[in-house]
């Protein structure tokens, strides 16, 4: 398949498995806007009111990394459950298209949670224009890493029941313990290194950043402080997982 | 060249602690244009062998060439070739039938136009137009079935592999079914087809295949397997004859109220006779292929053990 069939085939199936879902069963939505909604929800009651900005970013960027958890269950569910996977294989359908096809549904689903986060922040912590392009940006590349991870991990597993709670652990420690709803800072100084395991401490960083909220680490080495170094830690985990859902994923079984 | 060919092809899976051999040094080749049938026990083999010719699973040893092509090495290739038809396969619950077809020719490169026309003329011939807007959440098990054949049928790939497919179909859409796939090799596509029911390997396939433990103990059409069967005949005998005294004649059991006894050409006369005597009715003729396979594979699993 050309590189041209391959991007079409890859928008077929986001058509299909995440256009149409979404038009004949709305509520999907309301599904994926609960939870960071709800921690969004918990900040406010609870948190000082300074901290509601983080909460918002935090949203968003939840909503993007959890683009990996709906992708590892579809997945591994259209495999294990439908079997449908194999009539993808056992086709002109490169692993490419299939993986790009099925993280592009998961966008979709999320699309309409980030637009209204990205909308609260707007109404509640302004941001410039170009600000706003570059938390596009970095949700993009957030997606990209955490749905490549997703289907990477679907590959390893034979049963759906392995699946579900390997999927919700993964995403839950990547999204909630890393500083996402709340500033870098607040991490004991001496534990900040174990925060940059997770690559979703590297997205939050570079979206805290883009609002301009603060609160980033900071060690004094002028690279390590720098946007630059978040990006590179982010994109170097994309990359990872992006060549691992590629190129060790079980496309084919052994 | 063959539109098939597996030589030395062997599967072990190491799951657990003791290995399962799956496939045992499969030979095996298909014409081009052909209908071939798999038959076998479950577990036997068959779906094993299928995966590693639709490129889905690696074997152990071995190699299987698509149109020449290793499915090992140039997955790529022989994947353009081929469409597959899963066992068990289930339907994108939110999709209709229509859709199910028509994206699946788009995701596989077929023009706008083509895949239209295709997607129309495969739901007529699989009766599938009374149903083709409703969303496959709401259909009949069987519908959904039909769907997935018509969605892998309407691809006219060169190369069809069709893991059982009519699993939960009504007679008639088996009928309706068969009549699709019979045109596809017409059209010249080359299908190996799995299933258990033997009358469906008998009408549709040029040749069968009958694996075993992972090994091919036959191979050749139905007729040659039904003629090759110690016991070639089937005698049925409705009347007051008891079972013990049919024993010497061959294999008996109950059907239907009757009593059936497959026997050998030599004692057709004498057991008909002693039938007739009695005043009993009796009706004489070929064993069927599902009575040929009973056979040979309960041979074959005498020899293994």
């Amino acid at each position: 398949m050309s590189v041209g069939s391959q991007a079409y085939a890859a928008l077929r199936i986001c058509y299909f498995n995440g256009i149409i879902p979404l038009w004949r069963s709305p509520l999907l939505i309301a599904a994926v806007f609960l939870t960071p909604f709800s921690f969004l929800f918990f900040l406010f009651v609870i948190a000082p009111h300074a901290l509601f900005p983080y909460g918002v970013v935090g949203g968003v960027l939840f909503t993007a990394l959890f683009t990996g958890n709906g992708m590892l269950n579809d997945c591994a569910y259209l495999r294990l459950e439908r079997q449908l996977q194999q009539v993808f294989v056992a086709s002109p359908v490169t692993p490419l298209a299939y993986i790009l096809g099925m993280a592009l549904s998961e966008l979709a689903f999320s699309l309409p949670a980030m637009t209204l986060f990205v909308g609260i922040l707007f109404v509640v912590h302004p941001i410039s224009a170009l600000a706003g392009a570059g938390l596009v940006g970095l949700l993009l590349l957030t997606w990209l890493m955490a749905t490549s991870l997703g289907f990477f991990i679907s590959t390893l597993f034979s049963q759906l029941r392995e699946i579900w709670p390997i999927g919700t652990l993964v995403f839950s420690i990547l999204s909630i313990l890393p500083p996402i709803f709340y500033p870098a800072t607040e991490i004991p100084a001496h534990w900040r290194w174990v925060a940059y395991l997770a690559p979703s401490t590297f997205a939050a960083q570079l979206a805290d950043r883009f609002a301009g909220l603060g609160g980033t680490i900071t060690t004094g080495v002028p690279f390590l402080d720098s946007p630059f170094f978040d990006l590179a830690g982010l994109a170097a985990f994309a990359l990872l997982f992006g060549a691992a859902a590629l190129f060790f994923a079980r496309w084919r079984e052994n | 060249m063959p539109a098939l060919e597996a030589r030395g092809l062997s599967k072990t899976y190491r799951k657990g602690a003791r290995p399962v051999r799956a496939l045992d040094r499969v030979d095996l080749a298909i014409d081009r244009g052909r209908l071939f049938a798999f038959l076998g026990r479950n577990g036997a083999g068959k779906t094993t062998f299928i995966k590693i010719a639709s490129t889905l699973l690696l074997p152990s040893e071995g190699e299987l060439r698509l149109f020449g092509h290793d499915v090992v090495r140039e997955p790529s290739t022989v994947r353009r070739q081929m469409a597959l038809v899963p066992q068990e396969g289930k339907l994108f619950y939110h999709m209709t039938p229509r859709e199910h077809v028509y994206e699946y020719l788009r995701v596989r490169g077929v023009s706008a136009e083509a895949a239209k026309s295709r997607t129309d003329a495969i739901l007529d011939e699989m009766g599938l137009l009374a149903y083709q807007n409703v969303i496959a959440l709401r259909l009949s098990g069987g519908l959904q079935q039909r769907t997935l054949v018509a969605m892998v049928l309407a691809t006219e790939a060169p190369f069809l592999f069709l893991d059982e497919p009519t699993l939960g179909m009504d007679p008639f859409a088996r009928r309706q079914v068969w009549e699709v796939i019979r045109k596809a090799t017409h059209r010249g596509s080359t299908v190996l087809l799995t299933t258990h029911y033997l009358d469906e390997a008998e009408q549709l396939s040029e040749e069968l295949a009958v694996i075993e433990g992972g090994r091919v103990l036959y191979r050749g059409t139905g007729e040659m397997l039904k003629a090759t069967v110690r016991r070639e005949v089937r005698v049925q005998i409705a009347g007051e004859v008891r079972p013990e005294e049919l024993a010497s004649f061959g294999k008996v059991f109950a059907e239907r109220g009757r009593t059936v006894v497959l026997t050998s050409r030599a004692s057709v006369r004498e057991l008909t006779d002693l039938g007739l005597a009695r005043g009993a009715e009796v009706t004489v003729g070929p064993v069927t292929l599902e009575e040929a396979f009973l056979e040979l594979v309960g041979r074959g699993i005498e020899e293994e053990e």
